[in-house]
């Protein structure tokens, strides 16, 4: 059992940096995410969200730095860390010539559960997320959204405590995105933690308990939505996120 | 899972099942009334141990376009965000599609015996022929490899994989080869094992030097090819 995740600890972040030859993608950041929350990764293009969330799940090795998830070091205890998450990445990530459920019967596999237990946890996620009837069918006659909805099933098939969600909602139509909303915000309801990237800045808002705002791999605000917003006297939070991100590119920073 | 992907996607059909047995049903038709010029003998069953390990050397372009295709669609990054490991995944396609290769050439071996092919050796000699199918099955499956390393997308390692395909295809298959062929085709496992496959379904014993020595030889080429397919693909390949 993990010591952070008792101490209410899911990640904790320290000084992670990683650099590509002379480029510094993650820059000294350092954050930590309480068990059971919702976190919101927001950045402009190229910002190092989805650098962070690889580092986190074991596909990069930092520069320097650590970081934990569910106490355990993504540099010592990598093989730990992967029972403990699920990763959705930013492209749609499946096999074309399988259904979609054996796309998800696929990674359960892959993630050695019990043949009893994968099929009760394929009936479950395909019944939450009204996906019994597609998921019948060839992944290579999926819409755009019916690929993305998938690509959060699979990532969700060991039921991991831990969740990346690297802009899942991206390409959906608004009344798919509102579904994959509450789906997503039902995790939290089951104590599921959850990372999410997103560039719908009002999603982050609506589903986020805290977020992060990092540019240049720097973090640059971080806090509760509404903390953000009284701090920064706004509106809502795409009207922090366009204040300091907006800030830094006229100070040239 | 390689097996509802043969069945699925057509190409792979077409590639790894119709192409060696229109092939060989060819081959058959057009070569069985053809004296090969040992009495009694026609040119098919001359070719036919030939064309048997033929059927196994396309299996490099399906490894390299799978493996390339997976790397493309973010797959094996996506894998290597659950437990099992790179090992155990590459494990996993080595043993998958040297069984699909097997099974390429049982069918090709049916319908070379329908055709009128009779092999020497009896079953024991069936069964050390398929060792050594197995082993040029391991040999195409770690060249498949070494090309998907290479290869920036799956169009790419189609055409990469001719590279590995074309010259043991002409150098260690059917075609007859001369002394100066020889040379290029004792650097490729196909040569060995249609060699091996050759002897012993002339009636040659299994434990013959010669076959033995094919054995030797394909097995420690099997191990450097798979061996080297899977290190530079771990190592080099942007998974």
């Amino acid at each position: 059992m993990s010591t952070d995740l008792n101490n209410g600890i899911a990640i904790t972040i320290k000084n992670l940096v990683k650099k590509f030859d002379n480029i510094i993608a993650v820059n000294d950041l350092s954050f930590d995410v309480k068990e059971g929350e919702i976190f919101g990764l927001l950045g402009p293009n190229g910002a190092g969200k989805t650098t962070t969330i690889k580092i986190l799940s074991g596909l990069l090795k930092p520069t320097s730095g650590t970081a934990t998830v569910g106490g355990y070091d993504v540099n010592k205890d990598i093989q730990q860390v992967k029972k403990l998450i699920g990763v959705c990445p930013q492209h749609a990530a499946v096999y074309k010539f399988l259904t979609g459920r054996e796309n998800i019967e696929l990674f359960g596999n892959l993630h050695t559960m019990e043949k009893k237990e994968l099929k009760s946890r394929i009936e479950y996620l395909l019944e939450t997320a009204n996906f019994t009837e597609s998921s019948k069918r060839k992944v290579k006659g999926y819409s755009g959204g019916m690929l993305r909805q998938l690509n959060l099933l699979i990532s969700l098939i060991n039921n991991p405590r831990i969740a990346f969600l690297d802009e899942p909602t991206v390409g959906m139509d608004p009344r798919a995105r509102r579904a994959t909303w509450e789906f997503i915000g039902s995790l939290k309801e089951q104590n599921k933690t959850v990372i999410l990237t997103t560039h719908y800045i009002e999603e982050a808002e609506a589903l986020s308990d805290n977020v992060a705002i990092i540019d240049y791999g720097e973090l640059i605000a971080l806090g509760p939505p509404k903390v953000l917003m009284e701090k920064h006297n706004s509106k809502n939070l795409e009207e922090v996120f366009m204040k300091i991100t907006g800030r830094r590119i006229l100070e040239g920073i | 899972m390689e097996l509802k992907r043969l069945i699925r996607e057509p190409t792979n059909l077409f590639m790894m099942i119709l192409f060696p047995a229109m092939l060989t049903l060819v081959f058959g038709l057009s070569f069985s009334s053809i004296e090969s010029g040992i009495p009694g003998v026609s040119q098919f069953e001359v070719m036919a141990p030939g064309l048997f390990s033929y059927a196994c050397i396309f299996i490099i372009m399906t490894v390299a376009q799978a493996f390339t295709d997976e790397r493309e669609q973010g797959l094996l990054e996506r894998i290597n965000t659950t437990p099992t490991t790179s090992g155990e995944f590459m494990g996993s396609h080595l043993i998958s599609n040297t069984i699909i290769s097997v099974l390429q050439v049982i069918i090709v071996f049916a319908l070379s015996v329908a055709l009128g092919y009779r092999p020497q050796g009896g079953a024991l000699g069936v069964l050390f022929a398929f060792i050594f199918i197995i082993f040029l099955s391991l040999c195409s499956v770690g060249l498949g490899l070494i090309t998907a390393t290479v290869a920036k997308s799956a169009g790419a390692a189609t055409g990469i994989s001719f590279i590995f395909i074309l010259p043991q295809m002409f150098f260690g298959t059917f075609i007859t080869i001369t002394s100066t062929t020889r040379i290029i085709a004792s650097f490729l496992p196909s040569f060995y094992v249609t060699d091996a496959l050759t002897l012993i379904f002339n009636g040659a014993s299994v434990i013959s030097p010669k076959v033995l020595t094919d054995l030797l030889l394909i097995s420690i080429i099997g191990a450097i090819i798979v061996g080297l397919g899977i290190f530079i693909y771990k190592r080099y390949s942007r998974a």
